[in-house]
């Protein structure tokens, strides 16, 4: 059994290897040109520092007003898609629902909604909405799922409505893991949103993809070297904020 | 005060957990009901205040029936019965005050308690029933920093800021060191010969039983088979409770 299982991931593997064209000949051949781009890019052009930092802020808030639009709205999503909250009824097409619109990625998103709204970070901000929401969603309700059923009991058995013992059975032990998403979301969202540009939603994406195209790969660097830092800054607050929650 | 007639409870798929159990317990009593693990001692509290719902039969607290009863009837009735956990069931991440407060829920406006407001009299008569379990000075600490013995006598405020005139307690000292049951015991009994509660109380220690019961009910398979005083439970009526036998 264990051994079918090996010989099929093998063939699926090399399937794919041959499909892509993948060839460790070819990268060798390639790694002089990857170099030379490189060197090209040193030393990064300082002065398109200003537009850069511009470009990252731009691309910090698309992430920031994003994630928290669909912390929100994520709410009401995932409690009718918990299994030991929401009925038989509401629960399977929730989830079906959550799982859909899931599957498509942010980059997807924000070409649709240029197209839609036009060119900017606004159509960034709403990608960011659209995928983050049924994204949190699913984690919000699975934090649900894995509540301790007794508090649950203990509020019901003093007498409070439904919303009463969702306030305080249910939120109380779910809240700190809901932040904890939200927190890891806007991480991702923060590398998501770099490439948003590409697509014309805003961010600094667009200077990095305007270097490229223009050759300047001095500027390109520069922009490139920014979006790293900008990353490990969010990073490291937020996981900072993390540590504290649970 | 509890009038129960002919409760039938059924598990899925085809357990047959309460089979007919007949029992009046009136205003005052200290009622222990003993019986063996899976007996039904669990089922019979929790369908009381139907936190498990009845197959058959009814429930009457004070004249006023619970089976059957509309939400907001039955919301009534859960607010006069206190109830008690074995596993405790506090909000382990709520501070102590605000775990006492919840048993405030049936009786404060709904909107204001949803957004964590409650009337200075709630508040008060909170810190008045933490008093009287002996932890007012731990108001502010967080539920789960307690030791067992202090969270179950967090839980025994909580019931008693319901101002009820039952309490049900399921196995309330099972998961305590022996040497805590004495104290747990003694605060029920001081509630009952005090404060003029009607206790209704699972303990699967015999001797416990026994010291602090006014009346003992017998549990076997989900039918009735011993009921009197305590002074009535000799070794043949032990046997009946305990025994391997049909």
């Amino acid at each position: 059994m264990k051994r079918a299982g090996l010989f099929v991931a093998l063939v699926v593997l090399g399937w794919a290897a041959w499909d892509t064209g993948a060839d460790p000949v070819r990268f060798v051949r390639g790694l002089p040109w990857i170099v030379d781009i490189l060197r090209r890019m040193l030393p990064p052009d300082p002065g398109v520092l200003p537009q850069a930092l511009l470009g990252a802020l731009k691309t910090v808030e698309i992430a920031l007003l994003g994630t928290a639009v669909a912390a929100v709205l994520a709410l009401p999503l995932g409690f009718i898609s918990a299994r030991n909250v929401a009925g038989a009824t509401l629960f399977h097409p929730a989830r079906a629902v959550l799982n859909f619109f899931r599957s498509v990625d942010t980059l997807v998103y924000a070409l649709i909604f240029v197209a839609a709204v036009g060119l900017g970070p606004f159509p960034g901000v709403l990608a960011v909405v659209a995928y983050t929401t049924t994204s949190l969603a699913k984690l919000y309700s699975e934090a649900i799922e894995g509540i301790e059923r007794g508090p649950v009991d203990a509020i019901t058995a003093t007498g409070a409505t439904r919303l009463q013992i969702l306030r305080f059975g249910v939120l109380p032990q779910v809240l700190p893991l809901f932040l904890s998403y939200v927190l890891y979301r806007l991480e991702t969202n923060i590398r998501a949103a770099t490439v948003l540009g590409f697509v014309g939603a805003g961010g600094i994406g667009f200077y990095l993809q305007t270097y490229l195209r223009t050759i300047d790969y001095p500027a390109a660097s520069t922009v490139l070297l920014v979006t790293v830092a900008m990353v490990m800054v969010v990073d490291a607050i937020s996981s900072k904020v993390r540590e504290r929650l649970v | 005060m509890i009038e129960i007639r002919g409760l039938r409870v059924a598990l899925p798929p085809a357990t047959v957990v309460l089979d007919g159990v007949d029992l009046t317990v009136r205003a005052g009593e200290f009622v222990v009901v003993l019986g063996r693990s899976g007996a039904g001692k669990t089922t019979l509290l929790r369908a009381i205040n139907r936190l498990v719902e009845p197959a058959g039969g009814t429930v009457r607290i004070a004249g006023r029936a619970v089976t059957g009863a509309e939400a907001s009837d039955l919301r009534h009735a859960r607010r006069r019965m206190g109830m008690i956990f074995q596993q405790f069931n506090l909000v382990r991440r709520a501070s102590v005050i605000d775990n006492v407060l919840a048993g405030r829920l049936g009786y404060v406006p709904a909107l204001p308690s949803l957004f964590g407001r409650f009337p200075r009299a709630d508040r008060e008569l909170a810190l008045a029933c933490l008093a009287q379990v002996g932890l007012a000075a731990m108001a502010e600490r967080r539920a789960d920093k307690l030791s067992g013995g202090e969270q179950q006598r967090v839980a025994i405020a909580r019931a008693l800021a319901q101002q009820p005139a039952v309490i049900l307690a399921d196995e309330p000292t099972a998961s305590l060191d022996p040497a805590l049951t004495g104290s747990i015991m003694d605060i029920l009994r001081r509630i009952n010969v005090d404060g003029g509660l009607t206790l209704v109380v699972s303990q699967h220690q015999l001797e416990t039983a026994l010291t602090y019961a006014t009346r003992i009910v017998g549990l076997r398979r989900g039918r009735v088979c011993f009921d009197g005083p305590p002074r009535d439970v000799t070794t043949p009526v032990v046997d009946a409770i305990y025994g391997d036998g049909g």
